[in-house]
């Protein structure tokens, strides 16, 4: 078991140690503990190493010595002999200086100090609270070895040891006890010095003893539960990673996870035993095990990294081609400028490559000198700032193809590299730094709608850092409506005819209240394309809703089915001028998105207040089709024709009212709405007759277990925050989905199954014909057996429909129970973009529309 | 109301009281606009004992602060006034004197220029501020020689108000007053977080003066007024000019380079320049004006005026702790974010210049990791970069050096193997170098300043830190 440098330095974290080891000693394992030094003590240590003065080492020792005592006094221990003897050498190599042993051996012989102290006084501690504990040198134990690269610095100040199970070790530390506490960081080289382990040394030598003892497990305690999918700084809703084998968690390491350093995977893997990373603070989470066991599993993208701060040097030369030695000479001056080189791409007159991150990069003239040499010899090109984006998995090349819609994000980007290594595990995009902040979340959410990232995997997946630690409390998803309380209505329903769409107006009037508490919005529209029903409407008319039509024909289904006063927008895309001509007959407020109509029918919007929808620029979404922004897209007027547009404007007497945004749907991520709102306002102070700011909709209702739901609250801070900056505009949002998508289910009856290898295919009475979202955009849809909710789910189903298309699928590789014909299946998320987008395909009948409202 | 229709633009009014200054402003007989300046009460620290208590001031100061805030209120009128253009304008409190009127004239007809030049419209017969006596050179005026005389001397504290911006020049002009010694307040007008956050690292006292634009003039707005650029480093230099009087400063050091004197374009006979108030022409008009008006030791100058951007540039190139601070992008950001994109929009000419001064005097992976991106590798922005150039196409509306400046830089960079490969600088190569005169693309003149200043004595020492 190895604690770091804060779980040792105060009395409460050494009450915790005990309790953990007094509970593996509980469950009959014998335990080593691996310490730290008291955090900030090697950082003291090499400041001692740094001082010329004899005087000024003095103090510090004294200083280290009394960080100590004080622990040693809230123990209420006196000082034991082992602590005595190291604060007396410490204090005695402080005094002789490195004449003696020689600068790095005096540098390692001091800095060893930190852990030789934190251990003996642990021993105390643990003895004394009632775990008799013996202090074990580590430097008995740990042999690094001589490498023929290393120079006398890397020899004694990041040391090498080959650990190898040594049966005799076992044998001797049997003889002594059950509890042990040793030093990370330090190791013995074979003149009798001691050395350093150098960077994440404790965690390696964790690891070194657990090969040295072939121990059933090396646990590593820290302050997070172990790997997640991707940084969770970056990706809040990163999953916990449960199992990993050694070289996926060393390429999760190696590629931007700080919880473990990747060396100290490589010692375990050949006598096999298994890394256990847990929080010190939270034991009861469940942790990553690392271990050799790759268990019979779905091959899954275990992570997404990103590593910022790359430098690209791409080189161009027919010169290389088949030319012995070109490469050579090229490689040759990078290590002449001091410049490491980390990933390769090569064709056959280019080589690009990627320098890692250093400060000294930053601001001298390394890279600079290195063109100029480079330039003598091939056509260079500098490309940066670059970031790296790394998929790890196992057998990544046999997940390419259900990688297509996170490829085709990168589409849209300028890729500067792909590398993929022969060991299988990664892929890596170099892309431009600036996407990165926004396209990693994103990422993440693609993986795991692609079905890439299989976090419907409880085995692999644990839960989101958000639910672990994010910031108080979390939002579990409600019980959804129709699983305990409508069940039995909707049995009956079903049992009357199949297929039904079935809309809960609670539901409806739920979405829309907890949206009436977004403070900052002035007004609401509902985007009526997601679901037109007049029951639906009527409902949102009484919750105070405008709204949003995209169409002559919406917008005659709104004023039929709601009162005169509900304002109502008219947001068309490529609408023909007479849509336009009849909509401002009507109390609609009209939205224009490109020159043309200005331009060419200007006469129809004299003097009329209009909104104007911008395109500000790369869009957002959870697919591709729903993606309404960035140049891609037909959607809003690019910003570079805006001075145009007002001028346009002007010339008609058109006043510009509004200004409009709507970067896609599906979204997730509360800073996202803050963006589009602040930059349209800041693009709004440049038009004086702007008085409302419309940031659209697009409000991610999450659909896949695990995703979290986007938190109502933080939005409203994220609103309130940019209202405040631009108090003069009203603040307008046109949500759709997010109001009905979870008050509708689809209900239909299995009709059959059929096997077809290890397939097997539930066949519904409806399909694309009536909900076109899988097929169309490859969304996932809940789908339960109404019928045998509560029976066990042993089968593993492809859910389809009766429609002549291979592509009429509704669900895969489902886990339901065991089916049989009739059962109503529910298909869940149904109450928007159903309906409204079924079709008369194959002429099948459509499905007949209910409404629940008590 | 129809602004455009309207016939008359009043000053109906200023006034003083508690930190306050009320301007009042109205179109024919039209409600009153009326903007509010708030100056902090709470004096910086730095001003102890000297400035607040204005009841106990001589008369010549109080005579000083009424002269300052009155141009304050002529001057300030230009936000409103354009909304309408009438034909007339009215002062309540009767005509003006000949300087005070040329001053105006001159301001209103340059400074908004390139208002006049975007909407189609012709100021030149419709700005004439009353005066007392007909001036022989009206709307040209260039204050009438020496037949006034200098305003009394106040014995205002030898300290400096020194206005940031949030860019890179009001942070050189800083970093020379420190260099020297002298005593200094970094100012600002409006809350933007960004300008905060720089004067916060400057290091100096701090003094932050709030503009509140009379809600009258967004319904105006709504109402279809005219609307463009107004020359608001005026506005800024005219609020400065009262609180030297109020606090107690015998300098106001703005950070307006060389360039900033070149027209953008020539239309119809007359010069249209983005920056015709950061300019010489009008810092020698309010120079002077102060002079023989408020105090005859009050100075209005900018430290850099002698210098090129190449030459500003090169010296912030040295101010490695604002790198992460600073940002000339003309967006306005009111929200401040930790990335490079929070405080450089990439698009507009003032990223587009400042990226490309700086290229020549910073290692590249620096210059990038300021703007989180490499402005010159994207072929996207190539009309952008053509603009600065002046290839097809003017010198942009912005506050942007010389072309010629620019091409200087762009041909460096061209020499420079870890930079001639990105796609604007190999398309300049390509398509642009050649049309050149290469003995005119030397950077190194570009660093000699020049020898036109109006920097008081007392700072001279500043200025020759800077090239």
């Amino acid at each position: 078991m190895k604690f770091g440098g804060t779980s040792v330095a105060t009395l409460p974290r050494w009450q915790n140690i005990l309790e953990l080891v007094a509970s593996r000693r509980a469950e009959g394992a014998r335990v080593l503990v691996v310490v730290s030094a008291l955090s900030g003590i090697t950082d003291a240590l090499k400041q001692l190493c740094r001082q010329g003065e004899r005087s000024r080492r003095v103090e510090a020792a004294a200083a280290i010595r009394q960080r100590h005592d004080e622990l040693l006094g809230h123990m209420q221990l006196p000082l034991p002999q082992t602590l005595g003897a190291r604060l007396h050498d410490l204090a005695q190599l402080a005094d002789d200086g490195a004449a003696v042993l020689g600068e790095l051996a005096w540098q390692a012989q001091v800095q060893a100090h930190g852990e030789l102290m934190s251990s003996a006084l642990g021993a105390a501690f643990l003895s004394h609270s009632g775990l008799p504990t013996q202090w074990l040198d580590a430097r008995d134990c740990l042999a690094a070895i001589a490498l023929p690269n290393q120079n006398e610095r890397t020899r004694l100040l990041s040391a090498m040891v080959e650990a190898k199970p040594d049966p005799a070790l076992n044998a001797r530390l049997a003889a002594l006890g059950e509890v042990f506490i040793t030093q990370g960081f330090i190791a013995r080289e074979s003149e009798g010095r001691t050395v350093l382990l150098g960077r994440g040394g404790s965690d390696t030598s964790a690891s070194y003893f657990g090969a040295l003892l072939k121990a059933s497990r090396v646990e590593i305690w820290t302050d997070v539960a172990g790997m997640f999918t991707a940084n969770p700084r970056q990706v809040p809703s990163a999953r916990l990673l449960q199992k990993l084998d050694y070289e996926e968690a060393q390429e999760i390491a190696s590629t931007g996870a700080k919880v473990l350093h990747p060396r100290c995977l490589s010692p375990l893997r050949e006598p096999r035993v298994p890394l256990l990373i847990k929080d010190t603070n939270r034991p009861e989470l469940d942790g990553t095990v690392i271990g050799p066991e790759v268990r019979e599993h779905a091959p899954s993208v275990k992570a997404i990294s990103a590593r910022k701060g790359i430098t690209l040097v791409s080189m161009e030369s027919v010169g290389m081609w088949q030319q012995v030695g070109f490469l050579a000479d090229v490689f040759a001056q990078f290590k002449q400028h001091g410049l490491s080189v980390d990933l390769i791409g090569s064709a056959e007159t280019n080589v690009t490559v990627s320098l890692d991150p250093t400060e000294n990069l930053l601001d001298s003239d390394a890279v600079a000198a290195l063109a100029t040499d480079l330039a003598k010899v091939c056509r260079v090109k500098v490309i940066a700032p670059c970031a790296a984006i790394t998929l790890v998995g196992r057998g990544m090349r046999s997940m390419l193809h259900t990688l297509s819609g996170v490829l085709a994000e990168f589409g849209q980007l300028r890729v500067h590299l792909i590398s993929q290594s022969s060991n299988n595990l990664n892929l890596t995009f170099v892309v431009d730094e600036n996407v990165v902040d926004e396209l990693l979340p994103h990422l993440h959410e693609l993986l795991i709608a692609a079905g890439a990232l299989r976090t419907d995997d409880s085995a692999l997946f644990g839960p989101s850092w958000q639910a672990l630690y994010g910031g108080g409390e979390t939002l579990a998803p409600a019980a959804a409506w129709w699983h305990e309380s409508e069940r039995r209505r909707l049995l009956d329903i079903a049992g009357k005819a199949t297929p039904r769409y079935v809309y809960h107006l609670p539901t409806v009037r739920q979405q829309a209240r907890e949206l009436k508490t977004l403070a900052a919005v002035d007004r609401l529209h509902y985007a009526v394309k997601a679901n037109t029903h007049p029951a639906i409407l009527r409902a949102l008319a009484e919750e105070g809703f405008g709204f949003e039509c995209v169409s002559p024909g919406e917008l005659q289904a709104v004023i039929a089915a709601v009162p005169g006063s509900a304002p109502l927008l008219f947001t068309p895309n490529f609408a023909p001028r007479e849509d336009y001509a009849w909509a401002l007959t009507t109390r609609a407020t009209v939205s224009l998105d490109s020159l043309y109509p200005l331009e060419h029918w200007g006469e129809l919007f004299r003097g009329r207040e209009i909104v104007l929808r911008v395109d500000l620029g790369r869009g957002l979404g959870h697919h591709e089709k729903v993606r309404t922004g960035g140049s891609g897209s037909k959607f809003g007027l690019p910003v570079d024709q805006l001075d145009t547009f007002l001028r346009l404007a002007d010339a008609h007497g058109v006043i510009v009212r509004g200004l409009h945004a709507h970067l896609g749907s599906g979204i997730l991520d509360d800073a996202h709405w803050g963006e589009v709102y602040a930059q349209l306002a800041s693009l709004a102070e440049r038009i004086g007759s702007v008085g409302f700011i419309d940031i659209g909709g697009g409000l991610g209702v999450p659909s896949h277990p695990g995703e979290v739901r986007l938190d109502i609250a933080a939005l409203d801070r994220v609103l309130r925050e940019v209202k405040a900056a631009y108090p003069h505009y009203q603040l307008w949002m046109e949500p759709g989905r997010y109001l009905v998508a979870d008050a509708g289910v689809l209900l239909a009856k299995v009709t059959q199954h059929k096997g077809k290898g290890a397939l097997r295919y539930l066949g519904l009475d409806t399909g694309m014909n009536s909900l076109i979202r899988p097929a169309l955009y490859d969304a996932w849809h809940e789908i339960v057996n109404l019928s045998r909710l509560d029976e066990p789910a042993t089968a593993l189903y492809q859910v389809v429909g009766p429609i002549c298309e291979s592509g009429d699928v509704l669900g895969t590789d489902r886990r339901l129970p065991e089916a049989a014909e009739g059962d109503v299946i529910l298909i869940a998320q149904a109450g928007a973009y159903g309906k409204v987008m079924s079709s008369p395909y194959n002429l099948r009948d459509e499905a007949e529309e209910i409404i629940i409202d008590d | 109301m129809q602004p455009r229709l309207t016939q008359v633009f009043r000053f109906t009014r200023c006034s003083y009281a508690d930190g306050v200054a009320e301007l009042g402003y109205a179109f024919d007989d039209g409600e009153e606009l009326v903007e509010r300046i708030r100056f902090p009460v709470l004096a910086p620290s730095s001003h102890r004992g000297e400035g607040w208590g204005e009841g106990a001031w001589p008369s010549e100061r109080r005579a000083a602060f009424a002269a300052a805030l009155k141009l304050l209120h002529l001057i300030a009128g230009i936000s409103y006034y354009k909304a309408g253009v009438p034909p007339k304008i009215d002062v309540a409190d009767g005509p003006l004197d000949g300087a005070t009127a040329d001053l105006l004239d001159a301001l209103y007809l340059h400074g908004l220029a390139e208002f006049a030049y975007r909407n189609k419209l012709d100021l030149r017969s419709r700005i004439a501020f009353p005066r007392l006596s007909p001036s022989p050179r009206q709307g040209e005026g260039r204050g009438e020689g020496t037949a006034r005389s200098q305003a009394a001397t106040l014995d205002l504290p030898r300290r400096t108000l020194v206005p940031i911006g949030g860019g890179k020049d009001s942070l050189v002009a800083v970093e020379a007053i420190k260099a020297i010694g002298a005593a200094a307040t970094a100012v600002w007008v409006g809350n933007s977080a960004l300008i905060a956050a720089c004067a916060e690292r400057t290091g100096l006292p701090t003094l932050n003066i709030q503009r509140e634009l009379a809600p009258g003039l967004f319904e105006l707005n709504r109402q279809g007024a005219w609307n463009g650029h107004i020359p608001v480093t005026a506005v800024n230099s005219a609020i400065l000019a009262v609180a030297a009087v109020l606090y107690g400063y015998d300098s106001i050091a703005f950070a307006n380079e060389r360039s900033a004197s070149v027209a953008t374009l020539e239309y119809e006979g007359q010069q249209v320049n983005h920056q015709w108030s950061k300019g010489y022409a009008f810092e020698q008009l309010l120079g002077d004006w102060l002079h023989t008006h408020v105090a005859a030791d009050l100075d209005y100058c900018s430290l850099l005026r002698p210098y090129s951007e190449l030459a500003i540039t090169r010296a912030f190139a040295k101010l490695t702790p604002y790198f992460d601070t600073f940002s000339s992008c003309n967006r306005n950001f009111k929200l401040l974010g930790p990335r490079p994109a929070d405080r450089w929009c990439g698009q507009c000419p003032k990223c587009h210049f400042v990226f490309l001064a700086l290229a020549p005097f910073l290692a590249k992976p620096r210059l990038l990791s300021i703007f989180g991106r490499n402005l010159l590798d994207d072929e996207s922005l190539a009309a952008g970069f053509d603009a600065l150039l002046e290839y097809r196409d003017h010198k942009p509306f912005e506050c942007v050096g010389e072309g010629a400046e620019a091409r200087a830089a762009m041909f460096a960079l061209s020499q420079r193997p870890e930079w001639a490969e990105d796609a604007l600088v190999a398309r300049f190569r390509g398509e642009i170098l050649p049309l050149l005169d290469p003995a005119q693309l030397a950077l190194e003149p570009w660093l000699q300043p020049a020898a036109e200043h109006r920097v008081p004595p007392r700072l001279q020492r500043a200025l020759a830190t800077i090239g």
